[in-house]
């Protein structure tokens, strides 16, 4: 009971800091030491307030793994092919301790990593040519637009006839689905770039490429990670189409050959395992984000 | 006194395509100005909406070139933007990815001074404006009065001789706008620049100007030159019985242009352009 009143007086802490930053900052700091003098002595309540929030943000999680234990179990689904949840996650220790896990998990980071990093050297860098040079971004657009909404896996069967089954096609196919975004939201952040700002650094006589790196590029940078964010969404998503097709390790040839030889709680085992991944992929990558443009007001 | 800032005949016209006939069409802004800005003088001009007075300071900042007439700083024509020039913004324009002293040290870097002086100089800068203590503040954790306190700042700390300030307070409150004009005359007589001052306030106009420059609405002239005869500056310049008479009289020659400006205005909205 405790915990909760003092929980409720640390979340205040919030929105007193956020109004008071717009009207008088040297009020709002005070006020934001006050509240912190004032929950400061008990670090029990603060971590009683933080295990709160975490169990409210993981509720609906919670909700839907009981779910998944208790309907198979309950016979509401045929258990045989929707293990219980608690079933799954032995099978998936079980693969671990083998190490089966470890490998598979390597093998699609590194087509991963591999993929979304090509497609950051290429395509940073050429959206910045793009977006500076206006008439060139314009007649090139449609066929960008084209080109994205064009689903990636639709392009494997190409991928696979051209570059054959190994790694090159894999990677490939990743680096194509994860280049759009991160072209397009390049473009954009040069483009969207607010003209006074470019109008006031002119106003200083900046030649050109001092401006393009003093202001077009720090302007840029919050949109541009906005692309790379997605892209690295796209490069966990297309891995695992990649790797059903000839592949001889992977999360996702793990999901495929489970099924295929009947290993169901494998089969499941794989998909935690690449959700986990993708999860904790884009964590770091909204952390580093946030990182890169602390100075956004809508942050 | 000689002419820091001479304006001979200058116009600036933009070709505007319309929308519906699909041609471009002439637009002229400002047509056959001359203008002289004396050496230190605190010169503010006035006019109605729309005719001209932005594009006349984007013109002596050397961000547009005119269409005929010569612009000259200390005789020589300019030709581009230059450091000898420091442009304040209503808008602000501070750059929300620098601190307050990283837009101020901006001007700075752009003139090539090295760190250890950039430094120094914000500091100086930052006191100068009355922030001391808010250097590590970005623009987004400041008030609006702050932030252009810092833009100024900025546009002062690279040492230009003019500074060209385009309706800098008309974003501000009235009582933020007060200080600042107060803090602004102050800086100007401490530091000499030569300053041209847009507003749309005749209020501002008579309170801060030594000279009001009247404009007709557009294409925008030069009507009217009204020398601001004050003793001193010290003490309620508002109350003073001449404040009111300077304020009437360009608000009368004001009048016909802004009548004029709106008749513009509806005939533009009339044929759809």
């Amino acid at each position: 009971m405790a915990d909760v009143a003092l929980a409720g007086t640390a979340d205040q802490t919030e929105p007193v800091e956020r109004t008071g930053r717009d009207a008088r900052p040297e009020a709002a700091a005070e006020a934001v030491a006050k509240v912190r003098a004032r929950s400061g002595p008990s670090a029990a309540a603060r971590w009683g307030a933080a295990a709160l929030r975490g169990v409210h943000r993981s509720l609906a999680i919670l909700l839907f793994l009981a779910l998944w234990e208790s309907a198979p179990r309950l016979g509401l689904v045929d258990a045989v092919f929707l293990p219980p949840f608690s079933e799954v996650l032995l099978a998936l220790k079980e693969l671990a301790a083998g190490g089966a896990l470890r490998e598979h998990a390597e093998a699609s980071l590194i087509r991963s990593l591999a993929g979304f990093a090509l497609a950051i050297l290429v395509m940073i860098p050429l959206g910045l040519v793009l977006g500076w040079y206006k008439p060139v971004a314009d007649f090139l657009d449609p066929l960008l637009e084209l080109f994205r909404n064009t689903a990636a896996l639709a392009l494997l069967p190409v991928f696979t006839l051209i570059l054959g089954l190994g790694e090159t096609s894999k990677i490939s196919i990743i680096t194509y689905a994860c280049a759009w975004p991160i072209l397009l939201n390049t473009i954009a952040g040069v483009k969207g770039v607010d003209p006074l700002l470019v109008k006031s650094a002119r106003s200083l006589g900046l030649p050109p490429y001092r401006l393009f790196q003093k202001v077009i590029l720090p302007a840029a940078v919050p949109t541009i990670f906005t692309g790379v964010r997605l892209a690295g969404a796209y490069s966990i998503l297309v891995l695992v189409a990649a790797e059903m097709v000839g592949a001889k390790a992977g999360l996702g040839f793990l999901i495929n050959d489970a099924q295929f030889n009947f290993r169901i709680p494998d089969m499941y085992a794989g998909i935690i395992a690449i959700s986990v991944v993708g999860l904790a992929f884009n964590a770091l990558l909204l952390r580093l984000e946030r990182r890169f443009s602390t100075w956004r007001t809508t942050a | 006194m000689t002419a820091k800032i001479s304006l001979r005949g200058v116009t600036k016209t933009f070709s505007v395509r319309a929308a519906n006939l699909g041609r471009s069409t002439e637009f002229t802004a400002v047509a056959g100005i001359d203008l002289d800005v004396r050496e230190g003088e605190f010169l503010t001009l006035v006019g109605p909406s729309g005719c001209g007075k932005s594009t006349l300071l984007d013109l002596i900042a050397g961000l547009t070139r005119p269409a005929s007439g010569r612009i000259l700083l200390d005789g020589e024509e300019i030709t581009g933007p230059g450091l000898d020039r420091g442009v304040v913004f209503q808008q602000y324009a501070l750059f929300p990815w620098r601190t307050a002293r990283g837009n101020i040290e901006f001007g700075l870097e752009a003139k090539g001074a090295g760190r250890r002086e950039r430094r120094e100089r914000a500091g100086e800068f930052l006191d100068l404006v009355g922030l001391t203590g808010f250097a590590d503040r970005y623009p987004h954790e400041l008030s609006g009065g702050m932030r252009q306190r810092v833009a100024i700042a900025r546009s002062l700390a690279f040492d230009p001789e003019v500074l060209l300030m385009d309706e800098p307070f008309a974003a501000l409150d009235a009582q933020t706008r007060e200080s600042l004009q107060e803090e602004l005359l102050g800086i100007w007589e401490r530091t000499g620049k030569t300053v041209v001052f847009i507003t749309h306030g005749i209020d501002e106009a008579v309170y801060l100007g030594q000279r009001v420059a009247i404009m007709t609405s557009r294409p925008g002239r030069i009507k009217e030159i009204v020398d601001i005869g004050f003793d001193s500056r010290e003490g309620d310049l508002r109350a003073d019985p001449r404040f009111g008479q300077y304020r009437h009289h360009i608000w009368t020659r004001l009048r016909d242009e802004v009548a004029a400006a709106q008749a513009n205005e509806r005939e533009a909205v009339g044929t759809g352009g």
